[in-house]
């Protein structure tokens, strides 16, 4: 193997490993927003909308963060 | 031929009425609310129909602070750090830009991940006292939460401790309730008013021991 192709292949493996955490993190993201929502039957207040959207807000940035991480990296 | 023994019937059971001496008001909630005596717009799963809530806890919103602190501090690394360690990383392994874009990116909404998880900890770990029985909600973590619950009849010890310069500042501390129930001990920890909420406990089990149901 050449010194390049190791470089590559060191390149390509950390791209993977920041790829899989990032998902790791949207997936954890994900759970958050199911947890929101089974708490939100426990407790029924007024302001669950608001809490909702910050909850969704966090997804979709997770999200977005994995989607940037597939296209840039 | 005159009445002797007159028949009555027996009053049905009601559920202790909580005193007026609390100050006999609703208090308007919103989503700071750790202290409210009779919520108006508060609801919980197992609530029954003639049940009220009198009394609506969470631990006071200073025990927040350390968390938000912390994000706030988070929040300030990335324009003061990641310069000079992205600018070494260039010279010596040639690090693209991508991975700095990525790396800003998601240090901040990791950042905002842990407030949230923070404030959903602070949110929905509640304390209420309905004019039947004490709940205490705890939401552990993602994966476990814990809903205990004890009749008011069933308290037999009730005390309260603040700790510490910023609980007697905030007036924030831990209420102890012993209960003879499977659940022997509850703890409503850093709740504002502690004495408030001891007084509003005390008059229940009082009114409950009047009138038990």
């Amino acid at each position: 193997m050449t010194p390049e192709s190791i470089q590559t292949a060191g390149w390509l493996f950390f791209k993977i490993m920041i790829i899989v955490g990032i998902g790791l993190y949207s997936v954890f993201a994900g759970i958050i927003v199911r947890q929101e929502q089974l708490m939100s039957r426990v407790l029924e207040a007024a302001t669950e909308p608001l809490l909702r959207l910050f909850v969704l807000l966090h997804l979709f940035a997770s999200l977005g963060v994995l989607l940037a991480a597939i296209i840039l990296l | 031929m005159p009445t002797v023994f007159e028949e009555t019937t027996p009053a049905p059971r009601q559920p202790p009425q909580h005193s007026p001496r609390h100050g006999g008001f609703r208090d308007r909630t919103h989503g700071w609310t750790s202290f409210a005596l009779h919520p108006k717009d508060i609801r919980f799963e197992t609530q029954e129909e003639s049940e009220e809530i009198i009394l609506f806890l969470r631990q006071h919103f200073i025990t927040l602070l350390p968390s938000l602190l912390l994000c706030g501090l988070l929040l300030f690394v990335p324009p003061l750090l990641f310069p000079m360690i992205f600018r070494s990383l260039s010279q010596t392994i040639g690090l693209p830009v991508g991975y700095m874009v990525i790396g800003f990116s998601f240090w901040y909404v990791a950042a905002f991940g842990i407030l949230l998880m923070n404030f959903i900890h602070w949110f929905f770990n509640i304390f209420i006292v309905t004019n039947r029985r004490i709940i205490d909600i705890d939401f552990v973590h993602l994966f476990y939460k814990e809903f205990s619950e004890a009749k008011i009849e069933r308290i037999q010890d009730i005390s309260f401790q603040t700790k510490g310069m910023v609980a007697t500042m905030f007036d924030f501390g831990n209420v102890l309730i012993q209960t003879a129930g499977e659940h022997p001990n509850f703890i409503f920890e850093s709740v504002p008013k502690p004495a408030k909420v001891v007084d509003v406990l005390s008059d229940l089990t009082r009114d409950t021991g009047r009138n038990p149901l």
